[in-house]
């Protein structure tokens, strides 16, 4: 299955491979749009240099989310291009203790309130984010970070396993 | 002379004078179940099925019930879909700001006691009555609009139950 994009899954990822400069991982989906992996460090270059490039113009963040698996924590992006009508799918890999990673404002400044939900739910801290306040949970919030694998609260009930 | 044929048991009238003899209890609780209009408090899928009732199939303005967006106008809150922990002190607000005497219909499994996310959530409110107290509660998911019907004949029940003396 391929996107109704000028380029395809395949010229994507070679258009992306010889251009950008540091590593990147793929990993290898049957969904129609690549998906990378990028180093936490890379990642405002990677952003800034698919939103510049002329046969890319990822000029659009359609979605960030969190993720905790458990064993580490990601951040993942879902970009797609208005003029070109492609897509790509990166994330980023972090620790699950003190996870950090960059803000990606100064590219899609939609991202605002992705990373401000992202910061709050999972805890993430977001580096250059100029507004990291509360706006999802309560304003008297203290339990911690509710989308966390293995967190409680006060009045938060487990599913029993009916087997 | 049809009312009162309608209305045996409120009203009663003097024969040969056009004049009704009734308690002034009778005629306010009969009117205030006659014409409850609520508050719109429609915050997920219920309030579309809310929107059903109110609509012309179903006519809710028959049983006098008009919504009103004011809490201040408002006998009735039929609140109408997931109250979330952020939500709740606001609809206590609502709550204490409607006029006396006031009453809260809890429709569909979410506004009883969190529904279908009384289980792994960690931001819905595990029903309203935690918060405000509720007159009747209509279960479903969501409830059909007769149901929805029959929640607010009963409030009507209730509130001709009222006395003069407890209205405050």
């Amino acid at each position: 299955m391929e996107l109704n994009g000028v380029m395809t899954k395949q010229e994507l990822i070679d258009h992306i491979k010889a251009h950008f400069p540091g590593p990147l991982e793929m990993i290898e989906t049957k969904q129609p749009e690549p998906y990378f992996i990028v180093r936490p460090e890379d990642l405002v270059a990677f952003a800034r240099f698919i939103h510049d490039d002329p046969q890319l113009q990822m000029n659009f963040l359609m979605s960030l989310a969190g993720v905790d698996t458990g064993q580490r924590c990601e951040v993942v992006y879902n970009v797609c291009s208005y003029p070109l009508k492609h897509r790509l799918l990166f994330k980023i890999l972090l620790p699950r203790d003190n996870a950090e990673f960059d803000s990606v404002l100064s590219v899609w400044p939609a991202a605002n309130w992705y990373e401000r939900e992202v910061w709050e739910l999972y805890g993430m801290n977001v580096r250059n984010h100029p507004n990291l306040t509360r706006f999802l949970l309560t304003d008297d919030w203290d339990e911690g970070n509710p989308m966390r694998k293995g967190w409680t609260g006060t009045d938060f009930i487990t599913l029993p396993d009916r087997g | 002379m049809g009312i009162i044929k309608k209305l045996p048991v409120y009203a009663e009238h003097v024969p040969g004078g056009g004049l009704v003899v009734t308690s002034i209890n009778s005629v306010l609780t009969m009117s205030q179940a006659k014409s409850l209009w609520y508050l719109l408090f429609g915050t997920a899928c219920c309030a579309i099925e809310l929107m059903a009732t109110g609509a012309s199939r179903y006519d809710f303005d028959r049983l006098g019930m008009i919504f009103r967006a004011s809490p201040r106008q408002a006998d009735l809150m039929i609140v109408a879909g997931t109250i979330t922990k952020k939500m709740a002190p606001r609809v206590k607000r609502l709550y204490d700001q409607m006029a006396q005497p006031r009453y809260v219909l809890a429709m569909g499994g979410c506004a009883i006691g969190g529904g279908p996310f009384y289980y792994d959530s960690y931001s819905v409110l595990k029903g309203i009555d935690l918060v405000i107290p509720v007159d009747v509660y209509v279960p479903g998911c969501p409830p059909r609009p007769e149901a929805l019907l029959q929640g607010c004949l009963e409030v009507g029940k209730k509130i001709r139950t009222l006395k003069l003396d407890e209205w405050s």
